[in-house]
């Protein structure tokens, strides 16, 4: 994965819990590097071991996480530095759902090393949509539902993001119902 | 393909041109994209496109009216329209239909970065997929996140320099200081080590002066316990004595005070005097003292009361940690290859375990406890050896087993000496230097002989007789005593009667047999001063007597008295 995901966990940790308990997980995930740079493509495992590390050093569970740093990545790392990119996908939430499988396309084409997932979308209605989630890497799924509801915060739309499809149970991929009605307001 | 295969619908054509327009000859719109019609809600169909927008020349940074003949004269060239209302530029190819009346313009709005699309309320969506400019501001975002953030890791870098920089000068200064602060420290301990020797030898001269005087019976007899209780008290002193010495001497060397007295040395002459000083422990355990040369005639540029302080030191360890009926080895070896003398103190004693050897040298350490109670000593000797030896130049090593024995090695460099010349040579050397000492005092000054193996008294009596004028051979036991009557017919002797080898009172006695020294003065010196040892004195053949503590006045007024008349003064 590129820099900037470990960067986030980076700053999710420091923001959050202090640079004490970032030193703590780098220790214990055994990752030796002081800075990630964005557009440097690390591996897999880092980010990983980070996540994993996490869990054992903050006493959270990898769901808790895994959510909160979805939501972290589109509401501090992305908007603060991929601000820009962000506000062009789209205009309002259901723009920019609709856009993101492009939006991944074209990100591809920016990162030559990125192994992007692929994202789908279906049953775009004024209130709802159906985002599917097709990836290689294992384990991401409340990431992605951490992502959609960092993206309608974004937006300040309150919406409800219901993980319908799960991959780890036997389905072909994660599938999420992002709904915006006004039932989702309350 | 043919040409039908080209039509596309209307709907088709709005999503691969989102941006197009198409106006007659007269500049006025007749159709219009789906997202320019967003972004320019003003701009629609029958508007006049000169209301809206200008042809911008990039060449003259101006603009222009939009005509057919200029359409007609630019048209293989990039058209760039700048709207009359808002920021937006659009980037467009003119292209003339079958109707020549009729113009249309393809091509998207021309924004540098992707904040401007913000501005101009655009989406990456609003661009065909086919066009790239979203693709290459998307690019140029990033490569501006990547220098942006390369700038700073070199910032912070930069900084980290500067801050470690900062670290290490005050840590050199604080450092410096310390050293200041340590020195200063030393140098305390120092002048207080110093000064409490001082302080402490003081009063130990007269604790040692009284007791021996107390001992000798100056004040009076006294009973057997009394006796032993004084000579546990002198006792005590003298080792209280050699404590204060050997700090005195380790502050001097810590502080770098200490400064050898560097003087040709008879090798033979310091082991000799160096063995006799544990002569009267050793007798006492039965213990065997050997001395073992390889070269007896050997010079060496020592300090030469150091050198004899050492092996004193290494020797008393050996008879002290040896049991009684064994054995102290004293061997001295030319190392040619390393042109070094080595001295090696060899024992039959309780050795010391390897683990133990490296702690040997550290101060105040006596391997075993117990030792410490079996054996007295202060726990400096060893370390005063090794930084005398050290102060030399040399080194010391030691080979131990436990139960059979150890050998403190003392290696002495003697580089550019000519320790190894000839015995012949070194004799003619040795005689030489004597003749030199002996022609610098007038011819017509008494020679005194002083005979004694006690080197304090030794030096105290030979400095105030020469400081009367008078010459001053020295003997350190009978038999050298005898020999060097033989050599140098002194004016008179003083003769110690508790020595090594020979005592007094024989040594008087084979002088008194040779009729060449029948008439010759000798005069006894003695700290035994019981009933009976004048009688003893004067029946061996002296002429006379005195004991210790002699008074110095007293002493010289007698050898004077003694001295045939054309000799004294």
């Amino acid at each position: 994965m590129y820099g900037m995901v470990n960067k986030s966990v980076q700053a999710l940790v420091t923001t959050n819990f202090g640079i004490d308990k970032w030193e703590a997980i780098k220790k214990k995930a055994g990752v030796k590097e002081d800075v990630f740079l964005s557009n440097e493509s690390y591996p897999d495992a880092t980010t990983y071991g980070l996540i994993g590390a996490a869990t054992e050093v903050l006493g959270l569970s990898a769901d808790e996480i895994l959510f909160a740093f979805g939501e972290f990545w589109v509401l501090h790392t992305a908007r603060e530095e991929y601000g820009d990119m962000l506000s062009s996908a789209g205009r309002n939430l259901s723009e920019f759902l609709e856009y993101l499988p492009m939006f991944h396309i074209r990100v591809a084409l920016i990162f030559p090393n990125l192994k992007p997932p692929r994202f789908e979308c279906s049953d775009l209605q004024a209130d709802r949509i159906t985002m599917h989630y097709y990836s290689h890497r294992p384990g991401l799924s409340v990431f992605v539902r951490g992502l959609f509801s960092g993206v309608a915060k974004l937006y300040n739309t309150p919406a409800q993001i219901t993980q319908t499809k799960f991959k780890d149970k036997g389905d072909d991929h994660d599938e999420f119902l992002v709904y915006w009605g006004d039932a989702a307001k309350q | 393909m043919t040409q039908a295969d080209f039509m596309i619908d209307r709907e088709q054509f709005s999503k691969l041109f989102p941006f197009f327009f198409l106006v007659d000859a007269n500049m006025r719109v007749l159709q219009i994209g789906a997202v320019l019609a967003r972004i320019c809600p003003q701009f629609c169909v029958g508007q006049e496109l000169n209301d809206h927008f200008s042809l911008f020349d990039l060449s003259k940074d101006r603009a222009d009216r939009i005509t057919p003949e200029l359409i007609s004269r630019r048209k293989a060239g990039i058209f760039i329209f700048k709207s009359a209302s808002s920021d937006l530029s659009l980037r467009l190819q003119a292209m003339t239909l079958r109707d020549p009346e009729r113009y249309l313009f393809l091509g998207s709005p021309w924004v540098r970065a992707l904040k401007e699309m913000q501005l101009l309320q655009l989406v990456l969506n609003d661009f065909a997929l086919h066009d790239s400019t979203v693709d290459l501001l998307q690019i140029t975002q990033t490569n501006a996140i990547s220098l942006k953030e390369l700038i700073k890791e070199r910032e912070d870098l930069f900084q980290l320099n500067k801050n470690l920089e900062q670290l290490v000068d005050k840590r050199t200064a604080e450092l410096s200081l310390t050293n200041t602060e340590l020195s200063r420290v030393m140098r305390s301990k120092d002048d207080f080590l110093s000064a409490m020797s001082h302080e402490l030898r003081t009063p130990l001269n007269a604790i040692l002066g009284l007791s021996e005087s107390l001992a000798e019976g100056v004040y009076g007899d006294m009973n057997a316990k009394q006796i032993q209780s004084i000579n546990t008290i002198a006792e005590s002193g003298h080792h209280l004595l050699s404590l204060i010495n050997d700090l005195l001497d380790l502050a001097k060397i810590g502080a770098g005070k200490m400064e050898l007295e560097l003087n040709n040395a008879n090798v033979e002459d310091v082991c000799q005097a160096s063995l006799r000083f544990v002569m009267e422990q050793a007798q006492t355990k039965k213990i065997i003292l050997t001395l073992a040369m390889d070269n007896k005639s050997v010079t060496l540029t020592v300090d030469e009361r150091r050198l004899k302080q050492i092996l004193v030191n290494l020797l008393s360890n050996a008879v002290k940690f040896t049991p009684n009926g064994g054995s102290v080895t004293l061997e001295t070896k030319c190392d040619v290859e390393s042109e070094s003398l080595v001295f090696s103190v060899r024992d039959t004693g309780i050795g010391i375990a390897t683990e133990d050897l490296k702690r040997l040298f550290n101060p105040f350490t006596q391997l075993d406890s117990k030792l410490s109670r079996l054996y007295s000593g202060t726990g400096l000797g060893l370390t005063l050896v090794l930084k005398l030896v050290e102060l030399h130049g040399g080194s010391v090593e030691v080979e131990s087993d436990i139960g059979k024995g150890s050998c403190f090695s003392v290696r002495i460099p003697c580089k550019g000496l000519d320790v190894f010349t000839s015995d012949a040579a070194k004799q003619n050397k040795i005689a030489a230097a004597q003749e030199m000492s002996l022609k610098s005092l007038s011819e017509n000054t008494p020679l005194i002989l002083i005979a004694d193996d006690n080197e304090i008294n030794l030096r105290t009596v030979t400095d105030y007789l020469r400081a009367n004028k008078l010459r001053v051979i020295q003997a350190r036991d009978g038999l050298e005593a005898v020999k060097m009557v033989r050599e140098h017919a002194p004016s008179l002797v003083l003769m110690d009667i508790q020595m090594p080898l020979m005592d007094g009172l024989d040594a008087i006695a084979n002088l008194r047999a040779d009729d060449k020294h029948a008439a010759m003065p000798i005069i006894a010196l003695t700290s035994r001063a019981m009933v009976g040892d004048r009688e003893r004195c004067i029946a061996a053949g002296a002429n006379d007597y005195l004991s210790k503590p002699v008074n110095m006045k007293q002493l010289v007024k007698t050898i004077h008295t003694h001295l045939p008349k054309d000799e004294t003064r």
